[in-house]
This record gives structure tokens, C-alpha cells and sequence, in this order.
């Protein structure tokens, strides 16, 4: 860098820039050497400068596609536009209607895991995938059903017949039947499925996770 | 130098680098502490080679991932290969961080190295992106769980929490499209984040040396009025003249290397890499456990409860990861000596001591839901009827007893101490919280036992 240094000023004075041109014979020849020197100066600048604006101009725009794509399934699917979290379960998210068997079958207040094939689409896997569903009879007519995993942080629920309650093998956290939070560290009650009655027989449609 | 030394050096020019690099002078007492940041990097390039020799046989496909890993363990040398990836992993996560606590502890932090800390600071965290992204990709049990758990970790940051987590994901689900992503992550994104990151780290080091070791009083009295770039250019001035060559430490860095690999084999050909059942997302009996090196952190989450909870575990991880950055910025006193910075070394120490613990309760934890609290000896009739009846429902779900069991309600170890008895009646079959299911349907004999069980904890 040190030959790029503008020589002081104690040369000759401060120097016009161009004054050495115009005189071409008979100037005095350090400020001659001077100006050569700003004129390099100011031209090395412009070539950095140049390279930092043709090298940012480049990585925009490749860098603008490649960050997006990559990026692209924390917001493709996020319309209407939500920042916070509301997929903690890692389930395989199915909107079809399954059956998950008939009132009759399932005990009032006793939950039972049900393993059902449904249609899902996981990238570009589209098939039949077997989904857990915790299904509870709560009444003669009614039929509530929950997501297997616990709203802290996704581990397996299990029902607990001594305790009687949905119990988490990570933290400890509990859920009654009816899905609310006894105890632990979940921050909301188990996530439920859409449910419909017909003729006697349930079906499970979508998670419910967006309240 | 050989004939073909040579032949190499006449084009290329190449003997005065290798004269500047092998024979430059460094400060004295640099012993085998300092052999672990060279270990560690060891220990990488054996993960580049044993990951590149790895991916010539696995696909990143929920279809095949784990029937891939399958065939590379009946492979010939393949079980191997893929256990000596396994073991290093851990290795790398242990001797880094003992290397960042030698490093803190000589005070080789301080100026002018901070960014060498910094830098190093940075790998440390790819390492632990490394970990958990090498994590999913064997698709078993522990992969998937740990990778549940895991992601809605990081899903636990405010405002962007979810974008992140189905960033990571590729989609509110975890399968086909997850893996996928975690094995580019491992394979590409951060072994570029790694050598950029550990070239830039022996950059640094070289340009400025190697720290020598802290001394209560400087090897030169320096005068006053020195800038303080000028006071330390003459005292490590001094440290190299009483020093001794680079190339008399490159061998203590190779017998560890050789002592390793002793240690990677016999780790890989005795335990082995050990891979749990095919990951089932609908399985409820599951209970997950991450690597030892995350259990400090797994168990950190028992503490943090109720609505704020995303907010504590984003908040106390951001904060930790910052301390750790910009800790030359903040531990930044006159002196070097360990004895003479007592507060950062209670500091260090209790870190030191509370990740040990952590790992320790995490490791210990009995998880809750599936344990049963045994008889000891001298238990009446009513008391052992009231531990099965204790053991039947499920208390340990909640309660733990010696240690044994959950620890969402309050510990019964000295609960004939801590309650009345007509309390303990009243809480079993009506209780006042709804913390707590109501045990109704209880005979009048198991009541009674199991209240006489109780009484007996003292």
C-alpha cells in the first residue's frame, strides 16, 4: 500500500489535480509524480470498488434464488402469514376422513390407540401411511380424538391406566383423557383431530392445531 | 531432501514455507493441554474420511436410510467405519470442550486472540450441528425422537420460532422431506461452514502464535507509556526467545493422535455403533434419550415450565451462546494467571460443575411412566400391599421416591414426615388442585395400605 502513498505536502504545495497535464514541458516534476499518483490512487479505488459491486451484484442474484429455495419450506406454506410455531407434533398431516371404528367399540372415559392407514403426502411421497390417533369415547354419542404426542416438545403419549392419564417419557408432563395439562412443563392441552359421527362410526379428519 | 524433494522444490519453491512453519520459534511450556485443540482437529479430518467412505453407501430416504445403514454394517469393514464415525462424534464433543476450558483456564483467550476464540467459538457450534444433524440419518428410534425433540427446540425462538422449525423440517411434518434436508446440511452446508471456519482458526493461530503459558509476573519488565500492543509484542518477544521450536510439539500432537485412534478402535470393535429398531413415528412406548452430550441440555428442560416456557429455553440458550462468544470481551482483566482471576475461575467452575451434574441427572433419571418402586426389607403386610397398590397406579408417573420415578409432583420420599395422615386421604381421593387426577376408585383396603405406605417414608 505504501506506493500508493501520496507524497506530503511538503513537495511543492498543495497540487491542482490536471495541473501537470496542462505544463506538459518544464513542470515541476515531483508534483508531476504526485498527481500520477492520485490519478492511480483514485483509480485503484474505482477498480475496488467496482469488484465489490460487480461480486455483490453476482452473489444477490444467485444468492437470492438458492437462500429462497432452500429456505423456501419455512414460508411457502405460512399463508395467512404466522410467525410463531404451531406444528409441534411431527405427525404425517392427513385432511382425509378415516374411520377409526365404531362408538360401540371404544369404553366411555378409556382412551384407546387406534392405528389407521390415511393418505398422506410427505414431499414427494404420496401413499398410505399408518397414522396413531388416541380415540376416547366421552359420552353415548360422543367421541373426542388426540394427536399422540405431547405439545412441549413432541415426544410419544402413552395412556397410563394406573394413573389415568397421558403420561411423557421426556419431561414428565401429564394429560387428563380429556387432553388438558396436569402436570409438567406442556405449554397447551394435547392437539385433537377433527372428528365426525356417522351412522355410529367415527372419523378422524384434520389436526386442529390452529386454534 | 530426496531426489524427487528436489525435483519438487526447484518448481515449486516450497522448502522455505515448510522451513518458516516447521522452525518457527514458540514460547515454552507447551505441553500435552495443548495437544487437545490438535486432537480435535484429528478427530475431523477422521470424520471427513470414515463420512466420505460412509456416503458411498446410504441414502437419505425415510424408504431406505435405515435398510442402507443395514447393508453398511454387513458390508465388510463397513460396521467398522460406521462405528469409528459414531465414536468420534462423541470424542470430538468431549476433547472440544475440555480444549475450550484449557484454553479459558491459560487465559489464551485474551488479547490478541479474541477472535481466535471467537472463531473456535463458531466451530464449536458446528460441531453440535454436526451432531444433531448425523443424528437423524441412521432413521432409527433415537433419530427420529431425537429430531422431534429437537426441532421444536429450535421452534422455541420467538416470532420466527416456526419458520424455523419447518425451515429445518422442510414442513410443519418430519419424514421424507427432513431427511433429505438434514443429510444435505450434514454432508455439504457444514463441512463448508467447517473448513472455512478451521482454516480461518489455524489462520489466526499461526499469524499470531501460540499463547504462551500465564505467568503471575512477565518474563520482561516492560516500561510504562507502551501501547499495549507494544508491551505484549515484547514480553511473547521474550516467551519465544526462551521457547523452543514448532516441530519439538508436532510430536506430542502425533502420540495423541496414535493414542486416539488406539482408543476410536477399540471403542468401535468393542461397543460398536449401536442402532435401535426402524424409526416408528406411531409408536407410544418409546422413550427418548439423546447422546450423553445433549443430556445436560434434555435435562435443563425438566425446569422450565408452563407458558413462558419457550421463551425461558430460547432466552437461557441465546444467552449462554452469546457469554460463550464474546467472553474475551468480557473476561478482560490485567492478568492472566489463573490465581489471579479468581472470579472467572468460580465462574468456570460452576459451569464446569453444573453441566457435570446435569449430564449426571440426565443419565440417572429414571424415565417417568414405566418404573416401579422396589420393597426393601422390614416392610409390614399394609405397607407392602400399599407399594403395589403405589406401583399399580402409576404414582411414580409423578412422584419419585428415593429418586425413583417422575418429578412433575412433589417428591414422597419423606412423605410420612411432610403430610398428615387425613391430608394424605383427602389428596388421593379428592384433591384440592386439579395438578392432580383423583384416585376414586380405590377400595377402602388399598386406600388404607397404601396411607400406611406412605406414613412408613420417613
Amino acid at each position: 500500500m505504501d506506493e500508493h502513498r501520496v507524497p506530503g505536502r511538503s513537495s511543492s504545495g498543495p497540487v491542482e489535480p490536471g495541473a501537470t497535464i496542462s505544463s506538459p514541458a518544464g513542470g515541476d516534476p515531483a508534483a508531476d509524480e504526485t498527481a500520477q499518483a492520485r490519478a492511480e490512487l483514485s483509480r485503484r479505488n474505482f477498480v475496488l470498488r467496482a469488484l465489490a459491486f460487480i461480486g455483490g451484484g453476482i452473489a444477490a442474484v444467485l444468492g437470492i434464488p438458492v437462500i429462497g429455495f432452500s429456505s423456501a419450506p419455512g414460508w411457502q406454506a405460512r399463508a395467512p402469514i404466522r410467525l410463531l410455531s404451531t406444528s409441534i407434533v411431527p405427525t404425517l398431516r392427513s385432511s382425509a376422513l378415516t374411520s377409526v371404528g365404531r362408538v360401540a367399540d371404544f369404553e366411555v372415559g378409556v382412551p384407546q390407540y387406534v392405528k389407521v392407514d390415511r393418505p398422506i403426502v410427505d414431499g414427494w411421497v404420496a401413499e398410505n401411511a399408518p397414522v396413531g390417533v388416541h380415540v376416547v369415547r366421552t359420552s353415548e354419542t360422543d367421541v373426542t380424538a388426540f394427536d399422540p404426542h405431547c405439545t412441549h416438545l413432541g415426544c410419544p403419549l402413552a395412556w397410563s391406566t394406573g394413573s389415568r392419564s397421558f403420561v411423557c417419557p421426556c419431561h414428565g408432563g401429564s394429560f387428563n383423557s380429556d387432553g388438558d395439562v396436569i402436570a409438567g412443563p406442556p405449554p397447551s392441552p394435547m392437539i385433537r383431530y377433527e372428528i365426525q359421527v356417522q351412522d355410529g362410526e367415527v372419523f378422524v379428519g384434520a389436526l386442529q392445531e390452529r386454534a | 531432501m530426496g531426489r524427487i524433494g528436489r525435483f519438487i522444490d526447484e518448481r515449486l519453491d516450497v522448502s522455505p514455507l515448510v522451513r518458516a512453519f516447521l522452525d518457527r520459534r514458540m514460547p515454552g511450556n507447551i505441553g500435552w493441554f495443548h495437544t487437545l485443540g490438535s486432537a480435535t482437529l484429528f478427530l475431523i479430518v477422521v470424520q471427513i474420511v470414515t463420512g466420505i467412505a460412509l456416503s458411498l453407501s446410504y441414502v437419505p430416504s425415510p424408504d431406505h436410510a435405515y435398510q442402507s445403514v443395514l447393508f453398511i454394517d454387513q458390508t465388510p469393514f463397513g460396521a467398522l467405519v460406521r462405528a469409528i464415525h459414531h465414536w468420534a462424534a462423541g470424542l470430538i464433543v468431549l476433547l472440544m470442550g475440555l480444549h475450550i476450558l484449557r484454553v479459558f483456564i491459560w487465559g489464551a483467550h485474551r488479547y490478541p486472540r479474541e477472535l481466535t476464540w471467537m472463531i473456535g467459538a463458531g466451530l464449536f457450534f458446528v460441531v453440535l450441528g454436526f451432531a444433531f444433524t448425523g443424528y437423524l440419518l441412521p432413521w432409527d428410534q433415537k433419530a427420529y425422537w431425537a429430531t422431534v425433540v429437537g426441532t421444536n427446540i429450535a421452534g422455541a425462538a420467538p416470532f420466527i420460532g416456526g419458520a424455523i422449525l419447518e425451515a429445518l423440517r422442510g414442513g410443519e411434518q418430519l419424514g421424507a422431506v427432513t431427511l433429505a434436508r438434514f443429510y444435505g446440511i450434514h454432508v455439504w452446508v457444514l463441512p463448508a461452514a467447517l473448513l472455512l471456519l478451521v482454516g480461518l482458526h489455524l489462520f489466526a493461530i499461526v499469524r499470531q502464535g501460540i499463547a504462551a503459558s500465564p505467568r503471575r509476573r512477565p518474563l520482561v519488565e516492560t516500561e510504562p507509556g507502551l501501547s499495549r500492543r507494544e508491551t505484549y509484542a515484547r514480553e511473547y518477544a521474550a516467551e519465544k526467545r526462551a521457547g523452543k521450536p514448532f516441530w519439538e510439539a508436532i510430536l506430542k500432537d502425533a502420540i495423541v493422535a496414535a493414542v486416539l485412534t488406539v482408543v476410536l478402535l477399540a471403542l468401535a470393535l468393542g461397543p460398536g455403533a449401536p442402532l435401535e429398531p426402524q424409526a416408528d413415528p406411531n409408536i407410544t412406548n418409546y422413550v427418548p434419550r439423546p447422546e450423553w452430550y445433549f443430556l445436560d441440555l434434555f435435562q435443563l428442560l425438566w425446569y422450565f415450565t408452563g407458558n413462558l416456557e419457550p421463551l425461558l429455553i430460547f432466552l437461557t440458550f441465546t444467552l449462554a451462546s452469546l457469554i460463550f462468544i464474546f467472553v474475551p470481551f468480557l473476561d478482560r482483566g490485567r492478568h492472566r494467571h489463573p490465581r489471579q482471576r479468581p472470579v472467572a475461575m468460580g465462574l468456570t467452575a460452576v459451569v464446569v460443575v453444573g453441566v457435570l451434574g446435569l449430564t449426571y441427572l440426565g443419565a440417572s433419571a429414571s424415565p417417568p411412566g414405566v418404573v416401579r418402586v422396589p420393597p426393601t426389607e422390614g416392610m409390614s403386610g399394609p405397607e407392602l400391599g400399599g407399594l403395589q397398590v403405589y406401583n399399580e397406579q402409576g404414582c411414580s408417573a409423578c412422584h419419585q421416591i428415593l429418586g425413583i420415578g417422575g418429578q412433575a409432583g412433589p417428591d414422597l420420599s419423606r412423605a410420612g414426615r411432610r403430610f398428615e395422615e387425613a391430608d394424605m386421604r383427602r389428596q388421593i381421593v379428592t384433591p384440592q388442585n386439579d395438578e392432580m387426577p383423583a384416585y376414586d376408585g380405590l377400595s377402602q383396603q388399598q386406600l388404607d395400605d397404601l396411607v400406611e405406605f406412605l406414613k412408613s417414608l420417613r
